[in-house]
């Protein structure tokens, strides 16, 4: 964990002294009529105390039972990183493809190649959850959903 | 006292509309189904609904999102008894001695208590916010600006204060809140911050996406490292209706849990994970046979089941009195009532009595749902259980797209969720708590302007604050609040050293 306290506290640190950098070009103000910075510069140095805190704080040793786990190396990234792909791909083509083509897409990706299931039970449940899902959001509650490549259909 | 029933009457009128019926009633309905759902908690789920309810009026939409709310408590503990998993984290505490109980073949009495247990005191929580409402709103209405910057202090140092990790990272967090909040126009100066001429930041960070991702998307990566193992008792629930010695032992713990939950619940930073925790501790310790506990005591169950209801009935008082969320569900709400053009706080039980009382007198009639809705479809409740958790995550993640999308049709909300994702997956892993984050950012814009008004007021002069009765009461307490840890620490310390 205290690597893992060590690079965080760096984190905020750094987009701590930014935020004051930003607010203190914004203008403080005065006392008397504080400007648009004057809130987040004193908070910029608040949270920049307490990263800097948390930083000496991992820099001496902590007690063995705050290390459980939370280390750089225990991370089981092989699923995350491709349904985080998935999902950032899927917000590009949404209004492009449209919803349907894209729900289902998603789904056939995250059950048979995430998942592994079989393709034609991966195919059949999304097709399934897709349509049900349009009926539920954009037939009933009507939320404007992208119709994309099929607005020529107009359902 | 004739005005308030007079007021609880308009409330009855308002919330047995069969519009509003019907809400209340899919309300605790997807409440209680995200109660029971592991990896779904109230915050997100009325996240994700919110967008659904934009076309109907704001009564029926809050009546809606509160339900989910307090079904939510009422779900939670089934899986917390039969699985050994909470479904949510007020109830983390009944799985120690409901899941005993389970285990002992004492399942049914576990669940009948915890469904009694959270009626009554979920019907106690809303007759004491009927009378405790308009008392508050009254004297809220005597604040001015350093009363409500000190206010909310409070609010985000009791937060903090009982975060269940590092304070100091949970003080950092209310920061980046904060700072979060201050994107976009500068309401006094009408200065643009922090946009960095990006087009989607002129209109400021938006609480729902955050919330969504922070506590949706970020719980779904988080558990697509670790495998979910559910083993769901094979056994047949019986006797769900508790014996009269199950009543005899019981009744004390539903009493002080409904109480302790109440109040913990209006305190801003309370709720209803707090209040579970304290009263479990409480019937330890009243408790002529403590060695029972976590063997399936069933005052262990319904002390805990009784204050977290209790606790989320009595969160809706800091929101719908003083306009200051007590928890990031109630955060979420007020971000829901803004968007339907109302501003919570003293004057909304004047401005809108509809939303109000309606809101109250629903809660009434949906406690009573969820004792109906909750002992016979139990059955049913497992069975959603066994739903796996591949098909779970994708259909989370699918209705968190939606709603993010939905909020204003636009792919930008959608970003911003799975970047708060992803920025919540890691801040669970480095343990940075998101709970601060998202009250400071709901609140941060209120918190300015009321310390700008006031140094304005006071003609720079920060004695305003102290030179203020109630405003240095809030104050002494947030002090307090942020020394008591460091006090205990170094006694911890040096007790350790010797």
């Amino acid at each position: 964990m205290e690597k893992a306290d060590r690079a965080s506290g760096l984190f905020w640190l750094v987009f701590s002294l930014f935020v004051s950098y930003e607010s203190y070009k914004l203008g403080l103000g005065t006392l008397h009529q504080p400007g648009p910075g004057f809130l987040f510069f004193w908070t910029g140095v608040v949270t920049a105390i307490l990263s800097l805190i948390i930083i000496v704080m991992s820099l001496r040793n902590r007690p063995p039972e705050e290390t459980a786990g939370s280390d750089f190396g225990s991370w089981k990234v092989a699923k995350i990183v491709p349904v985080l792909i998935s999902l950032f791909v899927y917000v590009l083509f949404m209004e492009w493809l449209g919803f349907l083509i894209v729900t289902l897409l998603l789904f056939i990706f995250l059950l048979g190649v995430i998942e592994k299931k079989r393709w034609w039970f991966a195919v059949l449940v999304s097709l399934l959850i897709t349509t049900l899902t349009y009926m539920v959001f954009e037939v009933a509650l009507q939320s404007q959903l992208p119709k994309g490549l099929l607005e020529f259909l107009r359902f | 006292m004739v005005e308030i029933l007079q007021n609880v009457g308009y409330g009855f009128q308002v919330a047995l509309q069969p519009f509003n019926l019907m809400y209340c009633f899919i309300g605790v309905l997807i409440g209680t189904l995200v109660g029971v759902l592991p990896g779904l908690g109230p915050a997100a789920a009325i996240a994700l609904l919110l967008p659904t309810t934009f076309k109907v009026s704001p009564v029926s939409a809050t009546i809606m999102l509160a339900g989910i709310y307090y079904g939510a408590m009422y779900g939670g503990s089934t899986t917390s008894i039969l699985v050994n998993i909470p479904g949510e984290a007020a109830s983390v505490v009944t799985c120690l001695d409901g899941h005993q109980m389970a285990l002992r073949g004492r399942a049914g009495p576990a669940l009948g208590i915890a469904a009694f247990g959270s009626f009554i005191a979920g019907t106690f929580a809303v007759i004491a916010l009927t009378f405790i409402g308009p008392f508050l709103s009254n004297i809220a209405l005597k604040f001015g600006p350093p009363e409500y910057f000190s206010l909310m202090i409070v609010g985000i140092t009791v937060l903090t204060y009982l975060s269940s990790g590092s304070m100091v990272k949970a003080l950092l967090m209310a920061g980046v809140g904060l700072i979060l909040s201050g994107v976009g126009m500068d309401t006094i100066s009408g200065h643009y911050r922090f946009t960095f001429n990006i087009q989607s930041l002129l209109n400021g960070v938006e609480v729902v996406p955050v919330a969504m991702g922070l506590f949706g998307i970020s719980e779904v990566l988080l558990n697509l490292e670790t495998e979910i193992k559910r083993e769901i008792l094979a056994t047949r629930i019986r006797n769900l209706f508790p014996t009269l010695k199950d009543w005899a032992k019981c009744i004390g713990s539903i009493v002080r849990g409904s109480i302790l939950g109440f109040f913990l619940g209006i305190l801003p930073g309370g709720g209803a994970v707090i209040a579970s925790f304290a009263s479990y501790a409480i019937e330890k310790k009243v408790s002529k046979h403590p060695e029972e506990f976590g063997k399936g005591a069933i005052q262990g169950v319904a002390g805990p089941e009784a204050a977290n209801n209790a606790g989320a009935g009595g969160s809706f008082i800091p929101l719908l009195t003083l306009g200051i969320p007590a928890n990031p569900v109630m955060a979420i709400l007020l971000g829901a009532l803004m968007i339907h053009g109302l501003q919570p706080g003293p004057l909304l039980m004047k401005d809108a009595p509809d939303l109000f009382w309606g809101t109250i007198v629903s809660m009434y009639i949906g406690n009573g749902m969820l004792l109906v809705l909750n002992l016979p479809l139990i059955p049913m409740w497992v069975k959603v259980l066994k739903v796996p958790y591949y098909l779970l995550y994708p259909l989370i993640l699918l209705f968190c797209l939606i709603g993010a999308y939905s909020l204003s049709n636009s792919v930008a909300d959608v970003i911003a969720m799975l970047i708060f994702g992803i920025l919540g997956f890691l801040m669970k892993r480095f343990q940075y708590e998101g709970a601060p984050l998202i009250l400071a950012l709901v609140l941060g814009q209120k918190l300015e302007t009321s310390l700008r008004r006031s140094l304005i007021m006071s003609h720079g002069d920060f004695s305003i604050f102290i030179s203020r009765p109630i405003s240095l009461g809030f104050l002494i307490i947030a002090a307090l609040l942020l020394i008591i840890p460091i006090i205990t620490q170094r006694r911890k310390l040096s007790a350790l050293r010797e």
